[in-house]
């Protein structure tokens, strides 16, 4: 320290800037440093150590993780890659906590529309000069869209994600629905809730629809924010990224909405605690995600159907982005975060992964070797998607707020609360987070 | 106080170092943060500079709905959870306390509940409420009233879920006092019961008169034990409910921590636990002073 020197500042920042934020970082510094050793750049045999952490995915997911990082450390001699297992529903509390103690990882994997948000917080560097360009030529336009901010790529994905609505053909048939071919004649939300009442009626009252209510955290956002744009609606206004006022709380905004909750309302929503209820056969559609197909086609065999979500008057929309790879700026080594992030995007890996969660894989190359995705395929619809229906969630660092929020509104609604009223509480939660950030001004 | 400081108050301090500095280091220093944060409109991980905004925070937080109902509801909760818990501990300690055959099986399955982390009681609770017939409670219900009972959704009621909580805690957490409770009541001197039969008192006038007036210390603990643990509830809204249905089941400290990591508003965090913080007080103070006349009646 030096010796005492006017200072100019006012008394109010000295007393934050210069007091009170490093005696907190002081404080917090002193609990982490109690706890684990501080992050090594290198192993014992002085390899170099590239820490990452893994969203906790399903069964699949989580196996493939264990077998790339195996297989890439037994591969070469220079790196060493260790993994940690994050479990998914509260990931952007974890990382927020990790950042603030200076404990995050080399390379961060992280579902990718918080990236705008961690850029904006200075958690990530850019990777356009790690990328190799061969790599980056071959990888879906929505995988590059979604990494880059303010022009430069930040984050590149493994896998695209595809969200639709599974069916049981056997069901549907017992009602004598139509079973749409493809995204331009997906059922529209009049359609939907005729099959709804039909199916609700076959089965003497119980619930049929499963729209994954036992998720938390990024699900409702993801899987619900569609319905919005598919009546018109949207979470914010796109054209300045300032407001959510009109957008959220408008007409539309509360048509879709107001479907939604009748369907809770009539009781057509299955509850799915322990998340059996579409293999088990109780629900006939489940709202879901690639990520089940795996499991949904052991179980259901020739009679599982992959079907685009309900028109709610402008086509059917569905969601877009998925978990995707960042280098953090407290990597010791971002070139070798980066040559263990290009051994999981060859091609054989990016299968050997979306084989596992029924992703869309982010490689074109990959794309024409799987079977799933290929014209006829039966995953065929979440690539059309991609091209035609998806809708990418905002790109905002007010983005985390907007899901939060999101979360707990599209509780509400569920439970029985006045739709406009919500959404207008929800809109004014995220234009204060808004103001409250003067905008989020970039740098 | 004074006795204290005759005998020498640099051994009492001496030996009350570690206990003050950990209680410094991990109490009062953070608090003193968190009241000087009050002010400010820092939110983790944002790189625009931290301002004071005077009162802003603590305006928005008692103008904020879920804040007040979180309030309302630890309110409730304490108020129900305390009586009930204490209540029932008390009776468990007084049967398991009798020659009871197999009284160490007893004793053990009520206990058994507080060795397992809240977090696991209340994924198996999730279950056991789980709506519609093939949910445990409601199934035994239906039976038990052969079928007069319609399943509810225990924790997506409005009426239910707060309550639902209620019991599962009360479950969960009434071994703990039992244990405390029997140790007291094995600190009561047999003399005194065997002096009050030979009056002629009843088993009831012997709880009365001998039991309750020498268990009264332990009740007091018991009491302020509970108390404390009632506002910390968290743990099990966070798993079972999430603050819902329509914040019925929302607490002070759950909503704390999502402010603070779900949506990083450190300083709108802090303030609300200094408002917190200043409930508390005053209510431990009035339980205190309540304690303190009743020793001195005795």
């Amino acid at each position: 320290m030096k010796a005492f020197v006017p200072v100019r500042e006012t008394n109010r920042t000295f007393l934050v800037g210069r007091l009170l934020l490093p005696a907190g970082a002081g404080l917090l510094f002193l609990l982490s440093a109690c706890g684990q050793p501080e992050r090594l750049a290198y192993d014992d045999e002085g390899r170099k150590r590239v820490e990452i952490w893994v969203h906790s995915g399903q069964v699949g997911e989580r196996e493939t993780i264990r077998e790339q990082v195996e297989a890439f450390n037994e591969g070469q001699d220079a790196i060493r890659v260790t993994k940690t297992m994050i479990p998914e529903g509260d990931y952007n509390a974890r990382v927020q906590a990790a950042a603030l103690s200076g404990d995050l990882p080399d390379l961060l994997e992280f579902d990718g529309p918080f990236l705008y948000n961690y850029v904006w917080q200075g958690h990530l560097m850019p990777i356009d000069d790690l990328l190799s360009e061969e790599v980056r030529r071959d990888l879906l336009q929505s995988i590059l869209e979604q990494g880059t901010y303010d022009g430069e790529l930040y984050a590149v994905g493994v896998f695209d994600s595809g969200l639709g609505l599974y069916a049981d053909r056997r069901g549907l048939e017992a009602v004598g629905a139509r079973v749409p071919s493809g995204v331009d004649d997906a059922w529209s939300v009049e359609e939907f809730e005729a099959i709804l009442a039909e199916l609700f009626e076959a089965s003497g009252g119980d619930p049929n629809l499963d729209l994954k209510v036992n998720y938390t955290g990024e699900w409702y956002c993801y899987a619900f924010s569609p319905i919005l744009q598919s009546a018109g609606a949207d979470l914010i206004d796109r054209e300045t990224y300032a407001t959510a006022e009109g957008v959220l709380n408008g007409p539309d905004a509360v048509r879709a909405m107001t479907h939604l909750q009748s369907w809770f309302q009539y009781g057509y929503v299955h509850p799915n605690i322990d998340d059996a209820a579409f293999v088990g056969r109780e629900a006939v559609l489940s709202w879901s995600g690639h990520w089940d197909y795996d499991r949904y086609a052991n179980a259901l065999g020739e009679d599982l159907l992959v079907l685009p979500l309900p028109d709610f008057g402008e086509g059917s929309r569905t969601g877009q982005g998925s978990w995707t790879w960042g280098i953090t700026r407290h990597a010791h080594h971002p070139e070798a975060a980066m040559r263990f992030l290009e051994f999981l995007l060859e091609p054989g890996e990016v299968l050997r992964m979306t084989e596992a969660n029924g992703a869309v894989p982010a490689r074109r190359a990959a794309i024409e070797q799987s079977g799933g995705f290929a014209e006829d395929g039966p995953l065929r619809l979440f690539v059309e998607q991609l091209e035609t229906s998806a809708v990418p969630r905002p790109r905002t660092p007010a983005y985390p707020v907007i899901t939060s929020v999101f979360e707990s509104g599209f509780q509400d609604i569920r439970d029985g609360a006045e739709v406009k009223e919500v959404l207008d509480r929800m809109v004014r939660v995220i234009d204060q987070d808004i103001e409250d950030n003067r905008g989020y001004p970039r740098r | 106080m004074k006795r204290i400081s005759r005998s020498g108050s640099f051994d009492g301090l001496f030996f009350a170092a570690p206990a003050i500095l950990g209680l410094f280091l991990f109490v009062a220093v953070p608090f003193g943060i968190a009241i000087v944060l009050s002010f400010t409109n820092l939110r983790m991980g944002s790189p625009l500079e931290t301002r004071f905004v005077g009162w802003e925070q603590y305006l928005r937080v008692l103008g904020d709905e879920a804040f007040r109902r979180a309030l309302f509801n630890n309110a409730v909760f304490a108020l129900v959870v305390v009586p009930v818990q204490t209540a029932l501990a008390l009776g468990l300690a007084l049967l398991l306390n009798r020659q009871l055959r197999g009284r160490v099986i007893f004793r053990t399955l009520f206990f058994m509940p507080v060795v397992f982390p809240m977090a696991l009681v209340a994924v198996v609770w999730k279950l056991l409420l789980a709506p519609g017939s093939e949910g445990l409670v409601n199934g035994l219900l239906e039976s038990l009233t052969l079928g007069a009972w319609t399943p509810r959704d225990f924790l997506r009621d409005p009426w239910l879920a707060l309550p639902s909580i209620m019991v599962m805690s009360i479950w969960q957490g009434v071994g703990f006092q039992m244990v405390i409770m029997l140790a007291g009541r094995q600190g009561v001197p047999e003399q005194l019961y065997e002096a009050a039969s030979v009056e002629g008192a009843g088993p009831w006038r012997q709880f009365l008169h001998v039991t309750l007036p020498q268990m009264k210390n332990t009740i007091f603990f018991v009491v302020v034990v509970t108390t404390i643990l009632a506002f910390r509830l968290f743990d099990q809204v966070d798993i079972l409910t999430k603050g819902g249905p329509r914040l019925a089941t929302t607490t002070v400290m759950y909503e704390t921590v999502r402010t603070t990591f779900a949506e990083a508003r450190v300083a709108r965090a802090a303030a609300m636990t200094v408002i917190f913080f200043l409930i508390v007080v005053v209510l431990a103070f009035l339980q205190r002073k309540l304690l303190r006349e009743e020793r001195e009646v005795s």
